[in-house]
This record gives C-alpha cells, structure tokens and sequence, in this order.
C-alpha cells in the first residue's frame, strides 16, 4: 500500500521535474543543460546498535556505560549533496529544501528530494546535519512540528538542529533525564556574557553510498541513525558527566557533533524503474 | 493563501447557482456572503485549521457572536436558566471564567445541573492555529476515528449537550432559533437557507471562535521593533528562553513561536499518581502520555488563573515556584522537564519576579476589550 503510494508519487514527480534545468544546484557548479533524470528518495531509520530502536524502554546502555532509553529524536537534514568519481558534485536542494525527521511522525520518515537527478553514476553522498548559517534563520519556518524546533534568539537563533530526549540511570541508581540539544553554541566569558555564537552544524560524509541513477528511475537510500554513535566516538560522552541539558555547553556540544559524523550508515540503496 | 481563494471562489460558484436558481416571480434575497480574511500576525503559522465544509465569512461570523452570547443556546428561554458559550467563557479573562467570578467561586465552572466540568478552563485564544487537538487532552482533534470530535464545530455541540456544560438538546435548540426573528435571515446570509439547522449552528459559532486572535501584547510590540520592554522584563525573557534559565520554551514557545505553546502533551511533573481517566493516555493509550495534558499557551495567562487543568495554583507565583522546587519525579515525567534531576529550575526571588514581569507582558489589553470579541450591543430579535 505505502509502495503503491510512493510509486504514484513519484510518477507525479517526475512528470513535474523531468524538463527542469538544475539551475541553482551545484556545490561546485556544473553545466548539464539537457540532463536525462531520475529521482532521489531517503528513508531514515533509526537504530542502537544492531536493533531498531525501541522507543521508552531502558534497554540500552552507551560507550560511557550509562544505562538509557529514547523517548523521541527530532532532527533537520539539509544540503544533500551528489559526488562522482572525477571530483564533481551537485548540491541537490533547492533553499527552502530542508528535511525534518520526528520518530513521532511517520509521514516524515521519507524524503523526497525535489530536485531531479541526472542520469550519471555517483561514488558517494554527503549531507549537512542540522541547518548551515547561511539559513539557519529564526521564523524560517513558522508552520509546526519546524517551528517547535526554534532555537532560542538569546543563544544564537534558528532552530535545534536535533532534539534527542531520554532518561538514563546514574551511578548511585536514580533515573534522570536528558535532551541532547544541538545548535548554534556560545562561548560565554567570565561574567556569563555570550561573547561569540559557535556554528555546530555538520558535513556527514556517507561511505558505501555509491549509485547510479538512469532516466526515469528512482532511487531510494534508506539511511539508519545508531543512537548510540552520539555517545562514543571519537569521544565518550558522559551523562554522569555533562547531565541533563547541553544548549548551553559548547564544549558538550562540540562532542556531541564530533560523534555526530559517524552515526549515519547507508542501510539499502534501491532502485525503482518506471515504465 | 491558496486555501483562502479556493473557499472564495467555492463561496461565488455557490452563490451564483443559488442566484440562478431564484423564482421568477418574486424577487428572492440573494445569498452572497462576504469571505472573512484572516491576517498571519508577525511570525505567526500560515496553516489555519479551518475545515473544507466551513469557510469563514463575515456572515457566519457575525452570526457566530450572536450564538455565542445567546444564553437561549441552551435551549432554554427563562433567564434563571439560559447559559451561553460566554457564560463561562469571558472575553475579559482571556475567554475564561476567571478566578473572581461571582458564579463560579474560585474559577472552577460547573453546567447547568451544577455538575463540575472535569478540568478548569482553558483560554479561547488563537485556536486557529491549533492542529494538535482541541480540550486539554486533545481528545478533539483530525485523528480521532470519530467524526463526530474532529473540530471547534464539534465542540459547540458538546457544550450544548454535555450535562457538566448547557445539558440542552440540539432539536429544541434549533427549533428555538428558527422561531425568534430576526436569526432565519442571518443564517440565509451566512449559509443560504432559513432554515436553522443545528450543524449551521455549529458552523457559525466555530467561525466566531477561530477570529479569537491575540497577536497585541507588550511582547508583540517588542518583537516587531514598537517597543521596548523593561529590564525585568527581558531579564525574564532571556530566563524563559535558555535551558540553563527557567527552561519554559520547549513547551510554552517564545520568538521561534509565538503562540506560546507547542498544543503539545507533557506529563511536567505535578503529580505522583494518575487517576484522572481524561488525561492524555485516555486518547492515546501511549504509555508516554500518563498524567499528559497540553501545555497551554501562555498569552494573557495573568488573567486565566486559577492554573493547571484542575486548578490546583491560584497565582502566577505558586506556579513559578512549583516551577522552581516542586517538582515530582515518575516515570512519566517529560524528558523536557529535566531540571527535575534538581527538584526544578531553582529560581532566586529575582528571577522569579523577572520571569513573572515577562510572563505579564503577554497580557492583550486590545484582545481582551476588542468590540468585535464583545457581546453584541442587542440580540436579532431585540428592538
Ligand atoms: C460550563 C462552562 C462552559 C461553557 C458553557 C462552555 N465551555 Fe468551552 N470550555 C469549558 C471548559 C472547562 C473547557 C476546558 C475543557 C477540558 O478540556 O476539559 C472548555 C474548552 C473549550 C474549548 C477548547 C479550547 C482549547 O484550547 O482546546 C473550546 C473551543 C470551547 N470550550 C468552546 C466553547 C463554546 C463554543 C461554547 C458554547 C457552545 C462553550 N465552550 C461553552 C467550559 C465551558
Ligand atoms: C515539559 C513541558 C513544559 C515545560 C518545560 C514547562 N511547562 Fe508549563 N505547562 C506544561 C503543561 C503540560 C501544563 C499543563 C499541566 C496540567 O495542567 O496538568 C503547563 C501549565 C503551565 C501554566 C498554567 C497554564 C494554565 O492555563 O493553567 C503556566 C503558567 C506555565 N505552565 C508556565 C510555565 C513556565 C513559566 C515554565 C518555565 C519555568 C514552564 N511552564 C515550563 C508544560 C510545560
């Protein structure tokens, strides 16, 4: 049924698309006047460790030994960007193209790239996890479940980049709570004044992410999260440590998106052919 | 936007086929309503939830009010027993009862059989913008199986039949209409028939609630550059925007959002135990949802006491300091509320006072005495 949904979907895509120049995308400019295109599909799954995770279940302890559970994981994906072997790339969306995820919220767990693809073979695939400067703007989006991602004005504006909420159980037993918050970060001086914002977004280099794409196809990249890659390299990431809440910890914040490069695995590259 | 042209053009085509309609003989009044436009507030959604089969226009509006202040909504015409929406819901209190009502001491509502409404009030403010679900458990709401709980218009009839609300019946109250003079013809303007029907009945006054917009307050001022706001003020703000201050924003909202609440559910730690069969896990069934109500917006919220869904803090000061140091772990406390790992945000007497100062600041002097929200200055059957 979700298949059939996707097929028509598609369909309609691509007979919109199929004649539109991509004239804004590029990361590093190419001409492809006449292109021959496909579409570009991504579905987010999310793990901890090898199994997909169980929302609301103390089942999972990190690289830190801290015993936790997930109650939900909000988070924009943006910039996807195409790389071919001889050092090319395209950068797919157009601006206001930025994906929002919510485990809550099935019908976000699909992505369909609104640019077309054209028809060529790609050795990998990257992405800016969170929102980069350039538009990471307050009232960006001013529709929910965007606008609840708002991140406040006082600690650099825009929106959370991802909000990871949880609880998890400390060394003498107790059960306490968390929100991995990441965004715009601060560096305070010694009074408490903010002195300077700190960008945090991130470049999510996928590897196993090669695939072709020929007229009329649609290629859909199933992507996992591991939760417990936030937690564990290159850096270990304490709850006992840092505590419940890191908006305002740029050095807990840095960590937190140093770990964030590895926590995207490609699952399943398909291809759907069309007629 | 798009919305708004498709229901204009719905409205025309609709009048045009009743205009051609019309006898040959007598000239029949032709049914032409007025599209109402909403304006998006600075930084306010432009998704409305207005629902396809009830386009707002001036007609129903204007109509609406009418309902809305009738105390013969409740089907009843004796004046000891007439109840309105506006018997409990007062434009003064942000559209509650408030908690200096005379008739309902302390401001805890009951119908008209004097049983209590399960829950206190909440205010009637921007719930154009509301998608998540409607009451405090958002038990109304686009994904309730039953199409009978889905909008605004659903909740009209259950004011009027619930028996903690009017207790009243739809036909009598239909009939009732249908007889006073005056209301045939304005439900020919808003919805091209004279005939009172009870589902136009719930039309009109669902159109007058969704006009129900605050977007005035100091705050507002503030944020579009009008004016400045003082130093406690924005002391407070900053505290209600930063997690390492009162942590308010996930929730309640703020520049990012300015409706001042997500319409979101969350258990915030009240209580140790739960009992209450209409609490969020009463809809959802999700074990998340224990003890979860919606977070209620915050505009105007020095006038909508008493607070929390049974009323339980008179002030704005008991609700800081619960805030602050009253927190009760469970397991079914919202992640977001993770201050508790301390007993709560641990506010000092200043921030305190800061946080409420900004808190006043969403008060709405121009919604809360707007004419076009009042009670109308006589009824269509009033010479
Ligand atoms: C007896 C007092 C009373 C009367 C009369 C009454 N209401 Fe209410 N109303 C309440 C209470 C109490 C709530 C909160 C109920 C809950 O969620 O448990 C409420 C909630 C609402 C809400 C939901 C607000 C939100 O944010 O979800 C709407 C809309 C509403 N009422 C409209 C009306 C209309 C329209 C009428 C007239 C037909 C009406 N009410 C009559 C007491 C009343
Ligand atoms: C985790 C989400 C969350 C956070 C964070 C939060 N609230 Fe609330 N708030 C709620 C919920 C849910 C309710 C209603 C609870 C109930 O009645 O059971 C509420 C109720 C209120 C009320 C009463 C509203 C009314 O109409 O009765 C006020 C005032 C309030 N909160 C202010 C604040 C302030 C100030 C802060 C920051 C110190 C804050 N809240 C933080 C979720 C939250």
């Amino acid at each position: 049924m979700k298949y059939f949904k996707k097929q028509q979907l598609i369909k309609l895509i691509i007979a919109v698309f199929v004649l539109v120049a991509l004239s804004e995308a590029s990361c590093h400019k190419i001409n492809t006047p006449d292109i021959v295109s496909g579409k570009l599909i991504f579905t987010f799954e999310h793990s901890v460790g090898e199994n997909s995770l169980q929302i609301d279940t103390m089942k999972y302890v990190n690289a830190a030994g801290n015993p936790y559970l997930v109650t939900g994981i909000q988070y924009f994906i943006s910039d996807i960007c195409l790389h071919k072997a001889n050092g090319d790339s395209i950068l797919l969306d157009k601006w206001n193209d930025i994906h929002y995820v919510d485990t809550d919220l099935p019908e976000t767990w699909d992505y369909f790239l609104k640019d077309s693809i054209p028809q060529d073979d790609y050795s990998s695939v990257s992405f800016t996890f969170g929102i980069n400067a350039e538009k990471n703007k307050s009232l960006l989006f001013v529709n929910p479940p965007e606008s609840n991602m708002f991140w406040p004005e006082y600690l650099g504006g825009g929106y959370h980049y991802m909000k990871l909420n949880g609880k998890w159980r400390d060394t003498s037993g107790v059960i306490r709570l968390f929100n991995v918050h990441i965004g715009i970060g601060q560096i305070y001086d010694s009074t408490g004044h903010i002195t300077r914002f700190v960008q945090n977004f991130f470049k999510v280099q996928l590897s196993s992410s090669a695939f072709s794409i020929a007229a009329g196809q649609s290629v859909e990249i199933t992507l996992n999260m591991d939760v417990n890659e936030w937690f564990e390299s290159p850096e270990i990431f304490n709850f006992n440590v840092w505590g419940g809440g890191i908006m305002q910890k740029q050095v807990a914040l840095h960590i937190v998106c140093l770990n964030g490069h590895n926590v995207f695995s490609v699952k399943d590259i398909k291809t759907l052919i069309h007629e | 936007m798009k919305k708004v042209i498709f229901y204009i053009s719905v409205i025309e085509l609709m009048a045009i086929f009743l205009a051609s309609c019309g006898g040959n003989n007598k000239p029949n009044p032709v049914y032409k309503p007025t599209p109402y436009k909403i304006d998006i507030p600075f930084g306010f959604p432009t998704k409305l939830n207005i629902p396809a089969d009830n386009p707002m226009t001036e007609e129903g509006v204007k109509l609406g009010r009418y309902l809305f202040y009738d105390g013969r909504l409740s089907g009843r015409t004796d004046p000891d027993s007439m109840m309105s929406c506006s018997t409990c819901h007062i434009q003064k209190n942000s559209f509650e009862v408030g908690i200096n009502n005379p008739r309902f001491p302390g401001g805890f509502p009951y119908g008209i059989t004097g049983k209590p409404t399960p829950h206190v009030m909440l205010p009637m403010i921007n719930l154009v913008w509301n998608s998540n679900g409607y009451l405090w458990n958002g038990f109304v709401s686009e994904n309730n199986p039953n199409p009978n709980f889905r909008n605004i218009e659903d909740i009209v009839r259950m004011g009027v039949v619930s028996d903690h609300e009017m207790d009243g019946d739809t036909t009598r109250v239909k009939q009732l209409f249908q007889s006073l003079p005056g209301y045939p013809e304005l439900f020919f303007k808003a919805f091209g028939n004279e005939t009172v029907t009870f589902k136009n009945i719930e039309r009109a006054i669902a159109q007058f609630v969704r006009t129900l917009i605050s977007a005035n307050s100091k705050f507002d001022k503030y944020i579009r550059g009008e004016v400045q706001l003082s130093q406690s003020e924005l002391q407070g703000f900053v505290l209600f925007t930063t997690e390492q201050g009162a942590d308010c924003f996930h929730c309640h909202g703020g520049y990012g959002n300015p409706l001042f609440t997500t319409n979101l559910f969350y258990n915030n730690g009240l209580d140790s135990i739960f009992t209450d069969p209409a609490d969020r896990f009463g809809v959802t069934g999700d074990a998340r949802d224990h003890g979860a109500y919606k977070a209620p917006t915050l505009r105007n919220i020095q006038l909508t006491g008493p607070y929390m869904r049974d009323g339980r803090f008179k002030t704005l000061e008991e609700v800081i300091d619960f805030y602050s140091s009253g927190l009760i772990q469970t397991p079914y406390v919202n992640p977001l509320m993770h201050h508790i790992n301390n007993g709560g945000v641990q506010l000092t007497p200043q921030e305190k006072y800061d946080l409420i100062s900004f808190l006043k600041s969403l008060r709405d002097d121009d919604f809360l005495t707007n004419p076009k929200f009042a009670k109308p200055e006589k009824f269509p059957d009033e010479k």
